[in-house]
């Protein structure tokens, strides 16, 4: 096992990785890991790089949306409850799982993610009805200015119960497969919890780092992060996430979103074959 | 429709009541460690990198975390900077990794102390503190 890399040519990969990620809207991380296998990094240690670099982009990102004062700081912390503990149970899963378990795991994610972005979420005028007593006593509301609307929007939470059972599942996946798992996430917040849409992707977004955190720990405790290799994968990352996300609030074709959706599709099909030995190594 | 729309507000919640007040400047501190964490971590980064290159001509710094806590990896990195090898391009990737992974730790940290004795939110104290505590736990795997 060949861990002798270029960190130039990592770096290039990975500010395509941030920018496809971005590009996407489905995270750094889903592109990443593929990417990295495709250049020789054996799985588990994609996972580990990963997973340190996740931490880097959610906690930017998560700075900027924080401060616009759009993420729900209550319901991301309740919620961390459980992607924590899923996260470092995925982890120990993944320490212990083979080569091919986790190529299938990850394109089954991969496809199931990218459905996702088709499912258009509820949306709903009304988020300020009454909720049930669970999530009225974690208070579990909030409010935010919605400038493309021009008016605040108060919103209420709702089965709060049922959230953070399904935040341990995606926790899990998190720390299971090196990413952000920010789809499964927002749709959990979404669907389960009721929230406007923007809600759900900042404060998602603020989960995301610190399950992170939670993933890493166990990924460097087994000895899968190599620092040489994951410093050149943050400074790619980073940038191209931001580089991505700029680009797509002005892009008014959306022909290159599509094109890059097509990429991750078959990125997840290619991650399914390898898992059951069809193609490559 | 109004047709002159009124300038953004400076402040995006004008604060009403307690709660409120209490809620913004805890966003603000959030935003602030998290975007300080970040920044750091990534000039470390690069400096490493830079130095990497800067000894060695080429960036081939590749090695393994092993057999450490993330509490001792930390400490002894700090520690390395008293020693002789100050400027090794180790110590500042090391670092830049230890940042980071300090940034949301921390922002966990000081929100269970802001829960507490600003807010004064038992339920959140709790919450925030049982994910500090596992936190520590898993950095403190090894």
């Amino acid at each position: 096992m060949s861990l002798v890399h270029s960190p130039v040519l990592m770096f290039l990969v990975s500010i395509i990785a941030g920018f496809i990620g971005a590009m996407s809207g489905m995270g750094g991380g889903i592109v990443l890991i593929p990417a990295l296998t495709l250049v020789g990094i054996p799985i588990k240690h994609a996972i580990a790089i990963s997973i340190v670099s996740v931490i880097a982009t959610s906690s930017g990102a998560a700075s900027a949306y924080v401060r616009d004062g759009v993420t729900n700081l209550k319901i991301g912390m309740f919620l961390e409850m459980f992607t924590i503990v899923g996260a470092i149970v995925g982890a120990a899963v993944t320490i212990a799982s083979g080569d091919a378990f986790l190529f299938i795991a990850f394109g089954l994610v991969l496809l199931f993610s990218w459905g996702t972005l088709f499912v258009r979420k509820h949306s709903d005028d009304h988020y300020d009805r009454p909720s049930d007593r669970i999530t009225e006593w974690l208070e579990h509301h909030g409010s935010y200015h919605d400038y493309a609307a021009g008016k605040t929007i108060t919103y209420r939470g709702r089965r709060a119960w049922l959230g953070g059972p399904c935040m341990f599942g995606a926790g899990f996946i998190a720390g299971l497969l090196g990413i952000g798992a920010g789809a499964l996430k927002v749709l959990i917040l979404d669907l389960a919890m009721g929230l406007p849409p923007k809600v759900s992707t900042t404060t998602s977004n603020l989960i995301i780092g610190v399950t992170a955190l939670a993933g890493t720990s166990v990924y460097i405790a087994a000895g899968y992060v190599d620092p040489g290799l994951a410093a050149p994968v943050i400074l790619g990352v980073v940038p191209g996430a931001l580089i991505g996300t700029r680009l797509l609030r002005r892009l008014s074709n959306l022909a290159i979103r599509n094109f890059f959706l097509v990429v991750l599709f078959l990125l997840g099909i290619e991650m399914l074959l390898r898992g059951f030995g069809l193609f490559g190594g | 429709m109004n047709a002159s729309s009124p300038p953004r507000p400076q402040n995006l919640h004008a604060p009403t009541d307690k709660e409120e007040v209490d809620e913004r400047r805890m966003e603000l501190m959030v935003s602030y460690l998290l975007l300080a964490g970040v920044v750091l971590s990534i000039a470390s980064l690069l400096l490493g990198l830079v130095l990497d290159w800067v000894h060695h001509g080429t960036l081939r710094l590749v090695y393994l975390i092993k057999g450490v806590n993330y509490f001792q990896f930390f400490v002894h990195d700090i520690a390395a900077f008293a020693g002789p090898h100050v400027w090794a391009s180790r110590t500042f990737v090391n670092l830049g990794i230890a940042l980071l992974m300090f940034t949301p730790f921390f922002r966990v940290v000081a929100s269970v102390v802001f829960f507490a004795l600003e807010e004064r939110n038992i339920k959140y104290t709790f919450f925030t503190f049982f994910v500090a505590a596992v936190l520590s736990y898993s950095l403190f795997l090894r």
